[in-house]
């Protein structure tokens, strides 16, 4: 017997997501089981289903936590560019002369 | 009142909600928690196709489909004896389950010819859902045959006692020349009963178990001496019946399995019989 995860589809344009996990002698049976078990009320159209093992992950969690400052790669880490840009400009004219350029 | 039409829909009808009963029973118990939801649902479904039947028969009468299910005396019930019989273990439950839906489902591809438009419609619709119960029980029949020995042992020894009553489904029912006459029934019971065994025991010889467990003239010198039902045998002689035993359930007759299973099941209905719920 091996663990299965099972993925659920609402609608043929979701993603599949995970749902949950049954126990299971092969890949057939764990089909069965999971729609028993995960689509019994109509909670979706499709199922998957993969060997926990056949599934991959980091060894080391704390691999994926965010280090530092990484505003730069959300949207909002630019919100307001154009006027810090505007400042930032000004403050480079102010420092090489005070305007006589 | 529609005798014939009542005694083919009743058939079918009986089956369907003992049968589930039955099941039902394995809530709580099965060998691991997902085949516990997995059965338990398949129970849910047969008593649901139960009421479907039963709702054509109360719709013929102008009655109450429960009163139709909980209401009647044990001796008018007309399920084949097989399905009443007590689970036993998981090996005698899955030997009865597959020979139940593969019978189930030769009997829905017949009816969904039937002359009887809501019949049709729901023999269309039920073997939808049996489709997948076939799938079910093929699966595991499959993995327990090709298994350990000790589960295989225990298959074989169910089907020897399950196959012969399963045959006792396609019993001929109650008014059934007039069934056949008006085309309710498309195909005689004797029919559907040879296209049953046939096509049970390729699967099981297919699977390597024997098939000898269903038919065979020798095996019914066994089943006659069975305390539980009437062997029906060949009008004619010259083509035998396969062998079969616990016939009689369509007319009534019930072996000592079904009275307790009726108390329990009927309990809470006769309490306060039309109740709604």
């Amino acid at each position: 017997m091996e663990v299965y995860e099972v993925f659920r589809r609402h609608g043929h344009k979701d993603p599949f997501e995970h749902c949950g996990a049954v126990i299971a002698p092969d890949p057939d049976m764990a089909l069965i089981m999971a729609k028993e078990c995960f689509l019994r009320r109509g909670e979706g159209e499709h199922l998957w289903v993969a060997r926990r093992s056949d599934i991959h992950s980091f060894k080391d969690e704390s691999l994926l936590e965010p280090t530092g400052d990484k505003s730069y790669r959300f949207a909002s880490g630019y919100r307001d560019v154009i006027h810090k840009r505007e400042k930032a400009l000004a403050r480079v004219r102010e420092l090489s002369g005070g305007g006589a350029a | 009142m529609d005798d014939a039409l009542r005694a083919l829909l009743l058939a079918a009808a009986d089956d369907e909600l003992v049968i589930g009963h039955r099941h039902s029973e394995w809530t709580g118990h099965a060998p691991h928690i997902e085949e516990d939801v997995a059965f338990s649902s398949i129970a849910q479904d047969e008593i649901g196709h139960a009421a479907a039947l039963y709702g054509l028969v109360a719709e013929m009468e102008g009655s109450d489909p429960d009163a139709i299910a909980l209401g009647r005396k044990p001796e008018d019930y007309r399920h084949a004896i097989l399905c009443e019989r007590p689970n036993r273990d998981w090996g005698y439950t899955l030997a009865r389950h597959w020979l139940y839906d593969t019978a189930e489902d030769v009997r829905l591809e017949a009816l969904s010819e039937s002359s009887h438009d809501g019949l049709r419609a729901v023999a269309t619709k039920l073997r939808r859902e049996e489709r997948y119960h076939l799938l079910h029980a093929d699966m595991w029949i499959e993995r327990v045959a090709r298994g350990p020995v000790d589960g295989r042992t225990r298959l074989i020894d169910s089907l020897t006692h399950a196959f012969p009553e399963a045959i006792a489904l396609f019993e001929p029912l109650e008014s059934e020349h007039e069934a056949l006459e008006r085309g309710l029934l498309p195909v005689p019971s004797d029919e559907l009963r040879k296209r049953y065994v046939e096509r049970a025991a390729r699967a099981l010889d297919e699977l390597g178990l024997p098939t000898e467990v269903g038919a065979g003239a020798d095996a019914a010198a066994e089943f006659i001496a069975s305390s539980s039902g009437d062997l029906i045998e060949s009008d004619d002689g010259a083509d035998p019946e396969p062998a079969g035993r616990a016939f009689g359930g369509r007319s009534g007759n019930r072996s000592e399995d079904f009275q307790p299973l009726w108390e329990e099941m009927t309990a809470t209905y006769r309490e306060n019989p039309g109740a709604s719920w």
